[in-house]
């Protein structure tokens, strides 16, 4: 499409150069998928002769049932006004990822965030343990088998005259006499 | 020389310099700040979490209160994410009315940075002044969404509902009472020698390092840069609309200052032009039943203006009635923790919370 050009020379620069792949997404959006341990070189190479200087985001999504974690990096040109997201794949029974805050100092607080709250190790990564959360002795709780209902029950308790915690509209159903109307049910917890 | 103690100083989480339940932990020579640490989880809330139990909707609930001062900003770029990703249309006069939804909103925040700004030097006339005009935007949000300071009003497909009878002509009176205070601001605020004197050379956000530290907004353009998301990526219908944005040189809090100062005119400029343009119709493509909406699988990103700078929000959705993965990126993000340490050593005690009021550090946004 005439309309894509720089989006095109932007996905062909980087596939050429690192022999990956990657497609337009739409206008200003390119996504390239890399091997884990060829995302800081594609990082720098986008940073230093691409122009691709603003970290603009890092995330990581867990997609538990294929026990992977998800690593996107998030980098845009001022220049050229596009958006390049660089994503790998890594084992979710032993994360570990490269430490990219050589690169981008911001880096830093999103590999302490990752590291607290999906588990994930940076070897070589600076900064305490204890970022976000205070004597975590649980598992990551940004996995996603975390369970934050169980973990409230387990962990604290209800307000004295509250411990039943119940489905309100079951409880005013009950004590009314009138059955819950359908279309209340189904935005009702059990269903 | 005598060398002076080295002390360990904690600025919070309970501090009336602080601009939220965090803290930063500073080591100090006499009145000279040496290093820096910003520790936050005081107010961590679970909110990413959280949303991935809700549905695409209930989302919102949770979305608008990540960030104080910026409710508006938050909506608007979940609902962008998600129009991307479900493939939703929004019809002309609910991007019209986005946006002065989203400009009113930059002027409720400017207010209150203002009274934080002013009020962290010292000044305690500005506050009263400008949290009691700030009102005038918050009757406006009431008239409009039935909610003063969270909205929920924007929505994947549009907005809620459409702008009220009469509620134009208000926001126009109420944009000529805003201008005319702003000259009265001028006056007590940036023609003051005290201001100018606390805020010029103190803060300083180097130019060439600007960018590689995340900074964004604001910031950014107070050290020189031209970076705007309403301009480098217009959405809604900011292409269509006639406005500057304005640089300053130095990087440091005056030229932040200034940069703000400008961009509240800029926005009434903004309204003006928006309620003029906005045409008759549709303001919402109806999602048919929300509670049981599902959107297609799929990764999007989107980003907006605030206030204080980029703000973006990276959305997964596996095809399911609930968010996959939500991640928000807000300016404080950066701001105030790298940035933020990076600035500090070499400062005076006395400036560092009209630093962190300068950079826009909104502490529930770091860690959400």
């Amino acid at each position: 499409m005439t309309n894509l050009i720089k989006e095109n020379k932007l996905l062909d620069a980087v596939t050429t150069a690192f022999k990956i792949k990657g497609k337009v997404i739409r206008g200003r959006r390119v996504e390239v998928f890399a091997d884990k341990n060829t995302v800081s070189s594609i990082l720098l190479f986008a940073k230093k002769q691409l122009g691709y200087i603003h970290l603009a985001h890092m995330t990581c999504v867990d997609w538990i049932e294929q026990r992977e974690f998800e690593m996107i990096y998030t980098i845009y040109s001022p220049v050229e006004k596009i958006t390049l997201f660089v994503k790998t794949r890594i084992d979710r029974e032993n994360p570990v990822m490269e430490n990219i805050d050589t690169i981008w100092d911001q880096a830093n607080t999103y590999e302490r965030e990752m590291r607290e709250m999906f588990g994930i190790e940076f070897p070589g990564l600076i900064g305490e343990h204890d970022f976000l959360l205070e004597d975590w002795d649980q598992i990551p709780p940004m996995r996603k088998e975390f369970d934050t209902h169980k973990y409230a029950a387990q962990t604290f308790f209800s307000r004295p005259g509250r411990e039943d915690a119940k489905d309100v509209r079951d409880e005013i159903s009950k004590r009314s006499g009138t059955a819950v109307p359908d279309f209340a049910k189904k935005y009702s917890r059990e269903s | 020389m005598i060398r002076e103690k080295e002390t360990t100083l904690y600025l919070g989480p309970q501090h009336p310099g602080i601009t939220g339940n965090m803290m930063v932990k500073l080591k100090v020579q006499g009145d000279t700040v040496v290093s820096a640490s910003t520790h936050v989880g005081y107010l961590h809330r679970a909110f990413e979490k959280l949303i991935e139990r809700r549905n695409w909707i209930q989302a919102f609930t949770l979305l608008c209160r990540f960030c104080v001062p910026e409710p508006d900003p938050m909506e608007l770029t979940y609902a962008r994410a998600v129009e991307e990703l479900d493939n939703r249309e929004v019809p002309e006069r609910a991007k019209y009315i986005r946006v002065i939804v989203m400009e009113l909103a930059r002027m409720q925040s400017f207010l209150l940075w203002y009274a934080g700004q002013s009020g962290s030097s010292g000044l305690y006339l500005t506050p009263q002044w400008s949290v009691g005009d700030r009102n005038y935007i918050l009757d406006l949000f009431e008239d409009l969404t039935g909610g003063r300071i969270y909205h929920m009003y924007i929505w994947p497909g549009g907005v809620r509902r459409d702008i009220p009878e009469g509620w134009a002509d208000k926001v126009l009176r109420t944009m000529d009472y805003i201008e005319k205070r702003l000259d009265e601001y001028n006056k007590i605020l940036f023609d003051n020698t005290i201001f100018q004197k606390r805020a010029q050379g103190v803060g300083i956000v180097p130019k060439d390092k600007a960018i590689e530290w995340g900074v964004v907004g604001p910031v950014l353009r107070g050290t020189g840069i031209k970076s705007d998301v309403r301009i480098d990526e217009p959405y809604e219908v900011y292409d269509k609309i006639d406005f500057d944005v304005p640089t300053q040189e130095g990087g440091d809090i005056w030229a932040r200052a200034l940069v703000r100062k400008e961009e509240v005119r800029q926005s009434i400029r903004i309204i003006r032009q928006a309620i003029t343009d906005m045409p008759e119709g549709a303001y919402y493509n109806k999602v048919s039943n929300p509670m049981k909406w599902t959107v297609p699988a799929g990764q999007a990103w989107a980003k907006t203006e605030s206030v204080r700078g980029e703000i973006g929000f990276h959305v997964t959705s596996d095809g399911g009635n609930k968010p996959y993965r939500v991640h928000v990126k807000g300016a404080a993000y950066t701001h105030g923790v790298t940035v933020l340490e990076k600035i500090l050593p070499g400062q005076n005690i006395a400036d560092v919370s009209f630093i962190l009021n300068s950079l826009g550090v909104c502490p529930p946004e770091i860690e959400r």
